[in-house]
């Protein structure tokens, strides 16, 4: 097996975790090596930059569900029990190549969820603890934004000034002025000047299907290049089969294949950032004499907890030609009205909104074929062409994200039916949404209605109310107590004292937030901790 | 344990006959029958020209249109009865046909699209701050602070 030079860091993934750690630990010069089981992706190949582009994004290359790719480096997942598609990007960049870049951070609330409201657990950190790297990875990810906003704690303006919230933002704006609710410009990862790698953002509004101008905050484009120029070396087509443990119990490095051949990356520490499907699969595919339910799992903890974060969505129609199609896609404004709990609404936690592009023509199709109450109007024949006349150009398009609470059943595991390209098992989904989450899509898409309503809309509906948003959260709990949780409160593991998870699978619960902010402070602090406590850091030596 | 069926080349399998394309524009004129001022399907060159985008880069879809294109009778009725028996086929059939009529450049200019594909336009000097300069955002920031404190924070 060809084994290379033992690296001080070895980081499983190149995502916006795996990125993020690889740029602060190469810059205070540690080796670092990444290994990733996709590949860059040229700007040039990306959809946007082709009229086809809306039906590109799905089909067997660009389709955000791995079981519809099926590329060679993506894994099969088995959804046959779950009620939900589970979407990822594994390459380069990670699933940030097709976020929206909708940059959200929690709230302090976020992280007492028990103490404020008595259900699942409180973070082992707070807010204030994470809030020098929420600082930090903003400016790393060209973030915009305007300060001030009074649903967050004092602090730190974004980096870059905010982009105009443009037609839709404005109006949208005063419908919420009328009903007195909460708004704001939105937070981008997206530059709203050059920024770094990053040049301007040129508002394609295409940024779910890829930034064709380098513009948005892909970790391939703002981190990646600054943990090369440090050293660090990224090894793409990788995909990792196990990590290993040496005779002490500490993780020793990585057995990986690539172009067929196995091989053997050894290091000193290792970080986990292939997300919380990817991540637990690993963990699970490690098991060992040490540990026979998977690496790092005396707890019996990783892979549950899954939480996929679904999101609702109400779209409305207006007189005016508000120019729907202009970028960013990501978001015009947010609405924080509903987030924190209310109890006489009949449910705990509560949703973020933030209004979006609707997207190219096909989707304001879909919208009308599949939207309730309209999906049995006359659509097709001799409707289309007045109906898409009607409402291209002339659409809001809220999302409502709703938090999703931990449930033990909802979980990962691995499935010995379905393998990938180089045999490994796949990863088996069983999720349902729960009654909690669904109150609270019904009542943010119902307020998200009144909203249109109030902001002059001649017609609005719900177009998706329960639907996976890509966020893969919660399965490598972060906490205090071993018993209960996979890593402490630095992303460590319990078990195994130099094997760090750095992505979305230590979310202990997933805020109502779009998390790729909140996993990119974690990742950074997680980097920060190595980086001041090396000396006192278990490694192994094998 | 095997490993998944993979393909990476774009699909391309599908090529229409002439007789194929004379059915898909009655079929496609069913589902886009133009209005409003807009063509038809086949008024758009859907079944001559941007149908063939369609196929080549959506699997999926192209093997709904051949499955429709077989369907022998009348193109309402026929459609009428794919739509009624098996709506997964409708939608396949119907997106592919839309799919090919909003990519025709003409029609994207038609419904106000400002080209045949994004364009770019960067934000001006100022353009972000003249949406908010007359206060719109002064009631929000008077109402105060929205969100809970940490409540052991240091």
């Amino acid at each position: 097996m060809t084994q290379a030079s033992t690296a001080d860091v070895l980081i499983v993934g190149a995502g916006a975790s795996g990125a993020t750690a690889a740029k602060h630990l190469a810059e205070q010069g540690f080796s670092v090596v990444v290994l990733d089981q996709g590949h860059w992706t040229s700007p040039s190949d990306l959809p946007g930059n082709h009229p086809e582009y809306e039906l590109l994004w799905g089909n067997h290359l660009w389709h955000p569900d791995p079981n519809m790719r099926s590329r060679p480096e993506d894994y099969p997942t088995n959804l046959d029990d779950s009620e939900q598609p589970v979407y990822m990007y594994n390459g380069a960049g990670g699933s940030t190549v097709f976020f929206a870049a909708v940059w959200s951070r929690p709230l302090p609330s976020d992280f007492r969820v028990r103490t404020f409201d008595g259900v699942a657990d409180d973070w082992p950190i707070s807010y204030e603890d994470l809030q020098p790297h929420f600082d930090a990875t903003d400016r790393d990810m060209g973030v915009s934004g305007l300060a001030g906003n009074p649903a967050y704690p004092p602090g730190a303006p974004p980096p870059l000034p905010a982009h105009p919230i443009h037609l839709t933002g404005l109006r949208m704006a005063e419908g919420l002025n009328r009903l007195g609710w909460h708004w704001w410009p939105g937070y981008s990862a997206i530059p709203s000047r050059a920024h770094g790698h990053q040049t301007q953002c040129v508002r394609l509004g295409v940024c779910r299907t890829g930034c064709v101008v380098g513009a948005k905050g892909s970790a391939d484009v703002t981190l990646l290049p600054d943990a090369l120029r440090h050293g660090a070396r990224i090894e793409t087509g990788a995909r990792v089969a196990r990590i290993t443990l040496d005779e002490n119990g500490l993780a020793s490095g990585a057995v990986y294949f690539q172009d067929g051949e196995e091989k053997f990356q050894p290091a000193k520490l290792v970080m986990l950032g292939a997300n919380g499907i990817g991540t637990p699969r690993l963990l699970l595919m490690s098991d060992s004499a040490r540990f026979p339910n998977g690496l790092a799992n005396t707890s019996d903890m990783v892979g549950r907890r899954l939480m996929l974060h679904p999101f609702g969505s109400a779209v409305g129609l207006y007189e005016d030609d508000l120019e729907d199609w202009v970028g960013p896609a990501g978001t015009q404004i947010e609405c924080m009205e509903f987030y924190e709990s209310d109890p006489s609404r009949g449910f705990v936690r509560g949703s973020k909104w933030h209004v979006m592009g609707t997207g190219g023509p096909l989707e304001m199709a879909t919208r009308w074929h599949i939207g309730e109450g309209v999906s049995e109007e006359p659509f097709w024949g001799a409707e289309f062409t007045a109906r898409m006349k009607q409402s291209i150009g002339h659409s809001i398009d809220w999302i409502v994200h709703a938090e999703d609470l931990p449930e033990e059943h909802n979980r990962v595991t691995l499935d010995p039916t379905i393998a990938d390209s180089d045999g490994l098992p796949g990863a088996k989904i069983t999720y349902t949404t729960s009654e909690n989450t669904h109150k609270i899509l019904d009542f943010g898409l119902n307020r998200a209605l009144e909203a249109h309503e109030a902001a002059g809309a001649s017609k609005a509906w719900v177009t998706f109310r329960n639907f996976s948003s890509g966020h893969n959260l919660g399965t490598a709990k972060m906490g205090d107590d071993p018993e209960t949780s996979v890593v402490d409160k630095w992303g460590r593991s319990h078990d195994v004292p130099n094997l760090y998870v750095i992505d979305g699978s230590v979310f202990p619960t997933s805020t109502a937030t779009n998390p790729t902010s909140t996993i990119c402070a974690l990742a950074k602090r997680a980097a920060t901790h190595i980086v001041e406590t090396r000396r006192e850091q278990e490694v192994s030596t094998a | 344990m095997s490993a998944v069926e993979v393909r990476l080349e774009p699909f391309g399998g599908v090529v229409l006959s002439a007789a194929q394309r004379e059915r898909l524009a009655l079929l496609a004129d069913v589902v886009v029958a133009g209005g409003a001022g807009m063509p038809s399907a086949s008024g758009a060159e859907v079944h001559t020209q941007w149908i063939d985008r369609v196929i080549a880069v959506r699997a999926d879809l192209a093997e709904a249109v051949s499955r429709v294109l077989v369907l022998e009778g009348d193109p309402d009725e026929v459609l009428a009865g794919v739509r009624a028996g098996d709506p997964e086929l409708f939608s396949g059939f119907a997106f592919a046909v839309a799919g090919a009529y909003l990519i025709n450049p003409r029609v994207r200019r038609e419904l106000g699209y400002p080209g045949p594909a994004p364009m770019k336009s960067p934000a001006l000097p100022g353009e972000a701050e003249a949406y908010l300069e007359d206060g719109i955002l002064d009631v929000v920031i008077a109402r105060g602070p929205i969100y809970r404190p940490t409540p052991d924070a240091r």
